[in-house]
């Protein structure tokens, strides 16, 4: 192995991985009779979720070959054996299309934020052997970072697509329509948008003199080999990849990950073994033999936040993102009811019915010891999103039958129960709900007393 | 105090429950319900002397005779939930709190299953007390059978929640057991209550009903929770839930509101 075209290639990705979700309380998979291995950690309590940021929604809305592709995204359905019965899917470690620093599956991962896509889990038969797991990826802007996975093996993203569901989680054969619908999602998401990067990649604005340095250090060349720097590889005025493999001294050839929005992508490299951007920066200093001051360093970071910035990065969880989620999935039964397209009128209402379920328990039921008053309110509001779990059980019924009418019959029953009843119900009960965070926080540390009482004596 | 945003939310909710309530017919279910309540002594009968031997295990200090008994005391008891939240809901909350119980089935699960410690004697004292009382109560309550339909429809849509974080009885594993009790309970009151008088009304609609039974019980006959097809688990409890909500009209009663507080 020859490391030649050392660069900071893994510079790159970046800080403040701390931030990540503010609130979150880490509640594992419980128990022995789970799909998941015990402790699995998923992450899907916390009340802050990355924003998702549309490129399509900008000039107007989603097509639906997009919001098919995000229901396929969120649904287990698609996936098989243990991801399928574990609820696992594509949005379980791509939340909200991007990573999830907190997913962690025991004898899958060595720490938050990777996972070894070759392990025994989810397809025995893609085993390896070999504990090798890799960090999860953010897709924003995926559509400018080809090629694709850790080590940049694959030019196509359907390809990728496509060898993630079979050939990773031991998924059917995709139709080629949610192929190409997954595909046309993911490069749907963008990067949050910097006000600070300027064209050709440049930083703009109110800079401070800090991130000014690293700037011009980015750009210089290496002491010990001019040919080389960090803006060699992380091309400023083209997403900060270059679309090509280095070595940079982490154990193999691994593809140049963007710095756009890299400060919300902790941790880095290709194994996710640094938590910030100073073990990144200190790793190419001590790789490349740059010969940094401790100020360099600090100025290499403080130029990396500000690339890898972006705005809002994220978004309270409350019962009106559920919704707004739910609404656009929703759009794809608006074509494929009337179309009698049975098979993705079946993964909608198994995927929307999911969600639905999901959204009901953040509003506990009155054997919940945790919570107390609202008891009125709660159950409405369980009530009704029971209530619509059912009517699209029924369009799925209808549709299977050939019973076109009643199934419109039934949506426009659907969708009236959405705009009308259950957005008010729901508000009513917030006070009561897990999207409460002192009744979010009383009911997960009651779940993970129990859970810690069990390991404590096994 | 309920403001009128949330009266309009309610009507059209009403109006969703009520939908299917034109044709009603009037049945008779006297002699059922008096053949169910012998079926509910039992199971609650079960409960109590199972909490009985696991109060004295678990004074004994015999953590396998008191996990065991808490097994067999657990299985009454979800047998009977068609009727326990409806019925008795202070006495369910007591009995069946969660998720950090301090009283009831899941402080002793946690107790004997997580901690390993056989220290419950307050929890043991306080169950066989609610169950008695429960049982005590059996007797002479009257029963209605929309209160059992409601019940059956309501734990039938339970049973196809996620699994996927353990379950109810993580703690113990006994989450799939927990749901083959309930299919049970719901399977013996719709075969007992209603399924005549559904076979008189509508008998394809009868037929369904016990298909998609019997396709919830198929499923749920996995050897583990681990096995279970979570999608298909939801689809045939979601079918069946349907499937009894329209039975609710053929036998003159009202179509189930999903949650008792909204009934």
């Amino acid at each position: 192995m020859t490391p030649r075209r050392f660069s900071i290639a893994a510079l790159v990705l970046g800080v403040l991985g701390v931030i990540a979700y503010s609130r979150a309380v880490a509640f594992p998979v419980g128990g022995e009779q789970t799909a998941l291995p015990p402790t699995t950690e998923l992450n899907e309590d916390a009340l802050d979720k990355p924003r998702e940021v549309f490129k399509s929604e900008i000039a107007g809305a989603k097509s639906y070959v997009i919001s098919l592709g995000d229901l396929a995204f969120n649904s287990p359905g698609i996936l098989g054996g243990v991801a399928r019965r574990g609820g696992v899917s594509c949005g379980t470690c791509h939340v909200n299309g991007t990573g999830n620093p907190k997913l962690f599956m025991p004898k899958m991962s060595t720490r938050p934020g990777n996972f070894d896509t070759t392990g025994p889990l989810f397809n025995p038969k893609a085993d390896n052997f070999v504990l090798d797991p890799v960090r999860i990826p953010s897709l924003r802007g995926a559509r400018y970072l080809a090629p694709y996975g850790h080590d940049g093996r694959m030019a196509s993203l359907r390809d990728f697509v496509r060898t993630v569901i079979v050939g990773e989680f031991a998924g059917p054969e995709p139709s080629p329509m949610i192929l190409d619908a997954i595909v046309a999602y993911i490069q749907d998401i963008d990067f949050l948008p910097n006000p600070s990067l300027g064209p050709g990649g440049r930083l703009i604005g109110r800079i401070s003199e800090s991130e000014r340095r690293g700037e011009a250090l980015f750009m210089k060349p290496f002491p010990h080999d001019p040919s080389l720097s960090c803006a060699g590889c992380h091309i400023p005025s083209g997403a900060f990849v270059d679309h090509r493999q280095h070595n940079v001294g982490s154990g193999g050839l691994f593809k140049t990950p963007t710095l756009r929005n890299a400060d919300f992508n902790a941790p880095y490299f290709h194994d996710g073994r640094f938590d910030n951007f100073d073990q990144v920066v200190e790793h190419f200093d001590r790789a490349f033999d740059l010969g940094l001051a401790t100020q360099d360093r600090r100025d290499l970071v403080a130029y990396l936040t500000a690339v890898g910035d972006g705005m809002q990065p994220y978004e309270h969880e409350g019962a009106g993102a559920s919704l707004k989620e739910i609404n656009s999935f929703t759009t794809v039964l608006g074509t494929a009811i009337p179309a009698g397209d049975k098979p993705v009128v079946s993964l909608a209402v198994d995927t929307i019915g999911n969600e639905l379920r999901e959204l009901t328990e953040r509003y506990p039921d009155r054997k919940d010891t945790t919570v107390s008053g609202g008891e009125q309110q709660r159950g409405l509001a369980r009530m009704a999103l029971k209530e619509l779990v059912l009517t699209l059980r029924r369009i799925d019924m209808a549709v299977t039958d050939g019973r076109t009418r009643d199934a419109t019959a039934e949506f426009k029953n659907f969708r009236y129960l959405m705009v009308a009843a259950v957005p008010a119900l729901l508000a009513r009960a917030e006070p009561w709900s897990l999207f409460n965070p002192t009744v979010h926080d009383a009911h997960y540390a009651a779940l993970w007393q129990v859970i810690q009482t069990t390991r404590a004596s096994r | 105090m309920i403001d009128l945003k949330t009266a309009g939310c309610l009507a059209l909710l009403a109006f969703n429950v009520n939908a299917a309530n034109a044709a009603a017919n009037v049945v008779s279910f006297q002699e059922p319900v008096k053949n169910y309540r012998s079926y509910l002594i039992e199971g609650i009968g079960q409960a109590l002397a199972g909490a009985r031997r696991l109060h004295d295990r678990a004074v004994a200090g015999d953590l396998q005779g008191a996990k065991a008994a808490w097994i067999s005391a657990r299985a009454g008891w979800e047998r009977s939930e068609v009727f326990t939240a409806g019925f008795v809901p202070e006495l369910d909350a007591q009995i069946d709190a969660w998720p950090n119980a301090t009283s009831g089935f899941h402080a002793v699960e946690t107790a004997l299953f997580g901690a390993g410690r056989t220290a419950v004697e307050e929890y043991t004292t306080a169950l066989v007390k609610h169950l008695d009382q429960l049982l005590g109560s059996l007797r002479d309550m009257p029963l209605a059978p929309q209160g059992l339909l409601d019940g059956a429809v309501r734990l039938a849509y339970e049973v196809g929640d996620s699994k996927a974080d353990g379950g109810e009885s993580r703690v113990s594993g006994t989450s799939l057991d927990d749901m083959r009790n309930n299919v049970a309970g719901i399977s013996f009151a719709y075969r007992t209550i209603f399924a005549k008088s559904l076979q008189e009304a509508d008998g394809k609609l009868a037929t369904t009903v016990t298909m998609q039974l019997d396709r919830l019980i198929a499923i749920i006959g996995a050897p583990d929770l681990r096995r279970i097809d979570a999608l298909a688990l939801r689809r045939a409890s979601e079918e069946l839930v349907i499937a009894l909500q329209s039975a609710s009209n053929k036998l003159g009663l009202r179509r189930t509101a999903l949650e008792p507080a909204a009934q």
